[in-house]
């Protein structure tokens, strides 16, 4: 636990001294605002922090998982981003044999992300974001399920709001969906320890939102108390199925589908969903996860929430104040 | 968790933390988002969650054949635009704003309401 705070405290406290430029938003798409979602990612580069994402994880069919995650996100360029990401694992029984007693603890392997916005269309509420995911094999420990190869994932990202149908749709303007598509392919083909291949593979995933802030500012002012126009009622799923190199294992769909919500504030946001399994394979009960996100962007305007490159221009002195 | 919260705030704030301003989001409208009042609005008027700038923050108000029924430009105080109306006749209203708050994060919205039974 102390490692991982170490870890974020670092990254953060390395960003901190960053210069200053041209500050923009986090995934803001003309009157749309996507929420960071739990189990797969908003389609826009941000600066932003997860911290922590804690999880109940019953996707370890064999035993219990616990994880505590972390996740910083920095903008390089207003379109280009970079991220990086850890999690630290308590699972019983442990991954590997090698591991002494009835429990190991460990960090799951670092990944890190690379990010393009392709797209940011206002007054269609659609954004484009297109980035590669590193997994960085032998990173963590074998015990809690660590790869000792690495990956590499081409992914697409996508949002969509719903708030260009006409007025006469009503509600249906409040919701949008997001989703996001990959092909992993792994640094090698063939595990030594095992002897099985490492299948290579397709994960996908997919949010439907429904915005209570959208409703209200944008569609019809129900007068409901301030804490529910905070909220976006969320359900996500994400879903893995190998398609290729995959002799000798089972050609299976794995996945969750997760229903929850999101509380969102001005500077940060908390999501709670369950997490429940589609299938034997995917896990034995429902789990949950948890997290606590942080609007960079917000909290350190002119700082660590501005791209690294790009030049600042003061608001008041463009205004000649 | 709260103590992971307050230890990295604490760390981070010398470092890079200034006056905390987050996006203009519109809080509430008068006539309110989607409502259907009575009689003519003589004036607009729209509260964000942050303070804005007045030299870059806009609305627009426009008839159902899409001409502009607002008095111009907008006044703007602290986190308050206003802007007067004119004589509105029943039927419906389209309101498009454009915000940027004074850490020059920009925002948009719009939003429908109309004048009549």
């Amino acid at each position: 636990m102390s490692r991982l705070i170490l870890r974020a405290l670092s990254l953060a406290i390395l960003a901190a001294f960053s210069p200053a430029s041209n500050a923009f938003a986090h995934c803001i798409v003309g009157g749309r605002f996507f929420p960071a979602t739990l189990a797969t990612d908003d389609p826009c580069v941000a600066d932003e922090m997860s911290l922590p994402t804690v999880q109940y994880n019953s996707a370890n069919p064999a035993g219990r998982e616990h994880d505590v995650g972390a996740d910083f996100a920095k903008r390089i360029t207003e379109s280009f981003g970079i991220s990086v990401s850890t999690t630290w694992t308590r699972v019983s029984p442990p991954a590997d044999d090698a591991t002494k007693g009835p429990v190991a603890y460990g960090f799951q392997n670092l990944v890190t992300t690379a990010q393009f916005q392709l797209l940011k269309d206002a007054p269609h509420e659609l954004a484009m974001l297109a980035g590669v995911i590193f997994s960085w094999g032998n990173s963590g420990a074998a015990g809690v399920g660590a790869n000792p190869w690495s990956t590499i994932t081409p992914t697409f990202y996508f949002g969509k709001g719903f708030g260009d149908l006409p007025d006469s749709a009503g509600f249906l303007r409040a919701f949008a969906v997001t989703g996001q598509v990959g092909y992993e392919i792994p640094t090698t083909s063939l595990d030594l320890v095992s002897g099985n291949a490492i299948p290579q593979n397709v994960l996908w995933g997919t949010s439907l939102q429904f915005s209570m802030p959208y409703l209200k500012s944008n569609v019809v002012d129900l007068g409901l108390p301030d804490f529910i126009n905070h909220l976006i009622p969320i359900v996500e799923a994400q879903f893995t199925r190998p398609v290729a190199n995959n002799f000798g294992n089972d050609s299976i769909t794995t996945g969750t589908v997760n229903p929850g919500v999101i509380w969102v504030g001005s500077y940060f946001q908390v999501g709670v969903e369950a997490i429940v399994p589609i299938n034997r394979s995917s896990g034995t009960g429902v789990g949950a996860i948890a997290q606590l996100h942080l609007y960079l962007d917000d909290i350190f305007p002119s700082t660590i929430g501005q791209p690294l490159l790009g030049a600042s221009t003061p608001m008041k002195s463009m205004a000649g104040r | 968790m709260r103590n992971i919260i307050a230890v990295t705030l604490l760390v981070l704030w010398p470092f890079g933390m200034t006056v905390a301003q987050a996006h203009a989001f519109l809080d509430h409208a008068e006539p309110r988002v989607g409502s259907i009042v009575p009689t003519a609005p003589r004036e607009l008027s729209l509260s964000f969650t942050q303070d804005l700038e007045a030299a870059f923050s806009t609305v627009e108000v426009r008839d159902a054949n899409g001409a502009r029924v607002d008095q111009g430009k907008a006044r703007i105080s602290a986190s308050v635009m206003r802007v007067g109306l004119k004589a509105l006749s029943p039927g419906t209203y389209k309101v498009h704003w454009h915000a940027l708050s004074v850490d020059t994060h920009t925002t948009e919205g719009s939003f429908s309401f109309q004048v009549g039974h």
